[in-house]
């Protein structure tokens, strides 16, 4: 493959900068990192869902050979400060925890004692002699018990198990449910599903004496940076105020970061109200409190104290290393408090029963339409849980509102009411996991299919008759967002019908079932906002846009290469070829002159989110190409003094800049950047602050067969097809990597994949012999057509991260309805296994 | 805590260690012998990324214990590469075919797919799939990984080294 020629990489299957490390071996992964002197770190955790700590014993474990030091609840809690979170929506409680559980553990797993030993297995010993004695209280164990007004409060200061209650109704709803001729219901239910990529979470606080370094497998490390920074920094009240009348120049510093943020975002934040944060403090008047000393401790820590986040290779993490967490501000505290470094990899075992879940929660969908199959409206009533403890910096929350925005798709229904609930359960907390909204697509997805089944009309035809066509656009979803012209769902749609072969198979279907085979065919019809219009992050929440802006800083080196720094932590994605391509392109470079620098955030611009949302493509690609056409710029201006020519006239060939027609006469980027110094700019470098331009959807189909064995209930896909339009491919096997890895995960979610407790809240799944991630027997050939609608943009790219996760479950278990259909089966849950299927079938009682 | 003298060789060099009798064969790799391709996904024997040859044979180094190793011939990750620090033709199809993507599973395919190309029988689709079929990946939905290991066998000579 090219990788030393100049020209046009971008569209080019590039081989992986990536792959020569990771191929033999020399990846630095979290668990590698080695420091000198370092001590090792395991946690005490809940053996109960819910109880009260009543004492915990630490004598013994102290004396335990190798331990250096035991951190309880309590002593924990003289070193940090509780999470708050920060990202309130008006109505919702948000209860603010600590890094150690205290008084009371409220999930299995609960972090309960830290030790902190010479070795791992030093450590695991002394665990083993902490005793702690523990009054239990009644769990609560599903969404049912949570909205029971008699259930245990997991947070007594919200006296209820129900976080958040708010509807948001968009259109006349009421005169369209009234006035349509039919209304369809059904109770959509999806189960507590987990990210499980292959490496856990892990970090190694390392005490330097100049700086805190903390190693983590992270995907947002200047928002772990600042957690932490919050977390670590008590001091009490003397202290702090001296600090501060001493370290003038960091307030000074500080408050021109905040300044600089709030004028590039000053638009946003006017949109802003205090509405959320009012009904918190309501709720809980502590909040201001820990508020107050979070901030103010933050401003006076001593710059060594301030952690400085440093990412390496990451082993996958689908959403659930983008958040800070507990166990990540219990090290950094245990570090900074031993003056030690201290490392933590979490064990598999640790990682399935806490490390994160995601999609347990259930929709009520009631779907308005006329006589011919017209969707009219939409009305759901969605309550997710999440688990005992929010997930930090962003969680549950923000993940409904996303639903909101997308769940009426790109149908024209003119009405569209949610309800939303979140409520607490003792279980693990509710992560982001690849596509965090995608029920929204699962429930409406299977809602049509069963609307299209009870008016006899085609699968296929009733999202014909529905869907925005491009001679429609550009049109507004009734929930805000502008459908732009390139919007191309309806065109995914069609080629799919067109590939899939939609006639031919009902013949083949009716052929099988009498034979006894049973075939299904499923469609769903997606798009994702990756990175979406301008006016999707209003709709989303207010002001949202100054969460979504992409960093990128571009620098020519000394000896002539082109360092690209970027607050994005790849963990899978390639963005060291893929930005890398882009960079490479504006520059006119080779491949391998460009370097993609990452994870540290000493070295890389600041921004909230990190890599996800599937924003790597179409944003940091985006902000690389600006970024480097900039670079391009000033390079053409320096080498146009150093040849004595006109700008205009000024050419860059496969790295050599020369004069255009004579390309004898040239000089290099080695040449530009050493002639720049003696002119006194010690690097040329471009910084850009990227906002997406007009943005844009990323859309697609797929479409899936599925054989059922009447016998087993196992379901098998024989064919598995995704149509869709990301825009300008930068690496076509990256892109088709993603989509297929994430149907992967689909497949795993629908038809093998269940995070299981028990009715008492007892966690039943912790190896991967009972969480079942699929392998290569499961996985189908995907096949996968790519539509490129035309454009303008000037950064065509879109996101492909997710969008396999959040189109398979619905295709599947659509498929899986259509080969049952004769049976009158009607699939609402999302969890199909072997039982469940010849349950449907008649073929075994329900259990 | 007791300590047991082995002696084995790691990738053609030959190494005397005193070990604790408890230590894995992972974590001696690991951390003794700081060979850190050689990567924990569960620790409990499932998900295959800690495979190392034993003797030419596939094993799951998270579950045998580093004294076991006494006297057996052990390859890892690092012991792939070809002497120059090239890729070899194994490694050379998973790059060229896009195979991994976080690749925290690499070590343990490359291992298992270096044993069943060594063994040099014929492979199908079907029955690599099979074969690979104790290895998990959470990125790729294997497809590049078959395409890889297609490629490979296209080009490794019959019978021959990979």
């Amino acid at each position: 493959m090219r990788s030393s020629l100049a020209g046009k990489f971008v569209g080019s299957s590039v081989t992986r900068k990536e792959d020569r490390r990771l191929l033999t071996g020399q990846g630095r992964y979290i668990a590698d990192v080695v420091v000198d002197d370092m001590l090792h770190a395991a946690f005490l955790r809940s053996p109960h869902p819910h109880a009260e700590i009543v004492n915990v014993n630490t004598a013994a474990a102290r004396t335990s050979p190798g331990v250096v030091a035991l951190y309880t609840g309590t002593e924990m809690q003289k070193l940090t400060n509780p999470f708050v979170n920060l990202a309130m929506l008006p109505g919702l409680y948000s209860p603010i925890f600590w890094p150690l559980a205290t008084e009371r553990v409220r999930m299995i797993g609960d972090p309960v004692a830290l030790v902190v030993a010479a070795s791992r297995a030093e450590a695991e010993d002394a665990l083993a002699l902490i005793d702690v004695e523990y009054r239990v209280l009644a769990p609560v164990a599903t969404i049912g018990n949570a909205m029971s007004s008699t259930s245990e409060k997991l947070w007594p200061k919200n006296n209820s198990n129900v976080m958040f209650d708010h509807t948001d109704t968009y259109g006349d709803v009421d005169a369209v449910f009234n006035s349509a001729a039919h209304v369809f219901t059904e109770r959509f239910t999806s189960h507590r599903q987990s990210n499980q990529p292959m490496e856990t979470r892990g970090c190694v606080a390392e005490v330097t004496p100049d700086e805190l370094v903390f190693h983590s497998a992270t995907q947002s490390a200047h928002s772990l940076r600042w957690i932490l920074a919050m977390g670590t920094s008590k001091a009490d009240a003397r202290a702090t105020a001296q600090a501060l009348r001493a370290n003038q120049a960091r307030l000074k510093s500080f408050a021109k970061g905040a300044k600089d943020f709030l004028t590039t975002n000053k638009n946003d934040v006017g949109k802003n109200d205090n509405a959320g944060m009012i009904h918190q403090v309501k709720r809980d008047r502590s909040t201001l409190k820990h508020l107050g000393k979070l901030f103010v401790n933050t401003l006076a820590v001593d710059a060594r104290k301030l952690p400085r986040v440093v990412a390496d290779d990451i082993g996958g993490a689908f959403g659930v290393k983008g958040h800070a967490t507990r166990e990540d501000v219990a090290i950094c505290a245990a570090a900074l408090n031993l003056g030690r470094s201290v490392k933590w990899i979490e064990d598999r075992v640790e990682h399935l029963t806490v490390g994160g879940t995601a999609r347990d929660e259930t929709i009520n969908l009631s779907m308005a339409v006329d006589h011919d199959g017209h969707i009219l409206g939409m009305r759901a009533d969605l309550v997710m849980d999440q688990g005992a403890y929010p997930a930090i910096p962003f969680g549950a929350p923000l993940f409904t509102r996303i639903m909101k925005v997308m769940m009426p798709g790109t149908y024209r229904a003119q009405a569209f009411e949610l309800r939303t609930r979140i409520v607490s359960t003792n279980k693990a907390h509710y992560v982001a996991y690849r596509g965090p909204w995608a029920n929204e697509t699962w429930a409406r997805e299977r809602m049509i299919d069963i609307v299209a089944r009870r008016l006899g009309l085609s699968s296929a035809e009733m999202r014909l008759r529905n869907m925005y066509g491009a001679d429609e656009l550009p049109v507004k979803m009734v929930t805000g967002p502008t459908l732009d012209k390139e919007m191309s769902a309806k065109a995914t749609l069609e080629k799919a019908i067109e590939v899939a072969d939609f006639t031919g198979f009902r013949a083949r279907q009716i052929a099988a079932r009498q034979q006894g085979r049973l075939l299904g065919l499923g469609i769903a019809t997606f798009h994702e906002a990756a990175p979406g219009p301008p006016d999707f992050a209003d709709a989303l929440l207010p002001g949202g846009g100054m969460l979504t802006r992409e960093p990128i800083r571009t620098v020519l080196n000394a000896d002539g290469t082109v360092s690209v720094f970027t607050q994005q932590v790849p963990h899978g994605q390639s963005h060291e070829t893929t930005l890398a391509q882009v960079a490479a392109d504006e520059l006119g470079v080779p491949l391998d002159q460009v370097r993609v620098v990452y994870g540290d955030t000493k070295q890389t611009p600041f921004a909230i989110l990190g890599t996800g949302g599937s924003r790597g493509g179409p944003m940091a690609g985006g902000a690389s190409m600006i970024a480097s056409q900039d670079l391009r710029t000033q390079i053409i201006r320096e080498a146009a003094d150093l040849l004595e020519a006109h700008v205009d006239d000024v050419q860059i060939t496969d790295g050599r800049i020369h004069v255009a027609g004579v390309p004898s006469i040239s000089v290099s980027f080695a040449d530009v950047a050493a002639a720049a110094k003696v002119a006194g700019r010690d690097h040329l470098t471009s910084s850009v602050s990227y906002d997406g331009g007009r943005g844009g959807w990323v859309q697609a189909t797929h479409v899936c067969e599925v054989e059922i064995d009447p016998g087993t209930g196992i379901v098998s896909l024989p064919r598995y097809v995704v149509v869709e339009d990301c825009g300008d491919l930068i690496n076509p096997a990256i892109v088709d990597g993603q989509i297929r890895g994430g149907v992967a995960q689909g497949i795993g979610a629908v038809l093998y994949e269940k995070v299981m407790y028990d009715d008492e809240a007892n966690f039943q799944s912790s190896t991967f012999m009972d969480y079942l991630i699929p392998t290569a027997m499961e996985i189908p050939h995907v096949e996968i057509h790519h539509l490129e609608t035309p454009t303008d943009k000037p950064a065509n790219f879109r996101g492909v991260g997710e969008g396999g996760m959040i189109g398979a479950p619905a295709a599947i278990t659509n498929a899986v309805e259509d080969a049952l259909a004769h049976l009158g089966v009607t699939v609402t849950e999302q969890y199909l296994p072997p039982t469940r299927i010849l349950e449907l079938m008649g073929t075994i009682e329900r259990s | 805590m007791t300590y047991v003298n082995i002696t084995f060789s790691v990738n053609g060099s030959d190494v005397s260690s005193s070990v604790l009798v408890r230590q894995s064969l992972a974590d001696f790799l690991r951390e003794d012998q700081r060979l850190t391709g050689t990567h924990l996904g569960c620790e409990h024997g499932v998900c295959g990324a800690c495979t190392v040859l034993v003797d030419g044979r596939a094993v799951r180094s998270c579950l045998m214990l580093a004294v076991q190793a006494d006297g057996t011939s052990i390859t890892t990750i690092e012991g792939l590469t070809n002497a120059d620090g090239s890729l070899s033709p194994l490694q050379q199809a998973f790059m060229d075919n896009h195979g991994f993507q976080c690749a925290f599973c690499a070590p343990g395919f490359l291992l298992t797919a270096k044993e069943l190309i060594d063994k040099g029988s014929p492979l199908d689709r079907d029955h690599m799939r099979a074969e690979l079929s104790g290895n998990l990946c959470r990125c790729t939905g294997y497809e590049s990984i078959l395409n890889s290991m297609e490629a490979a066998i296209a080009a490794a000579p019959s019978g021959g080294q990979p």
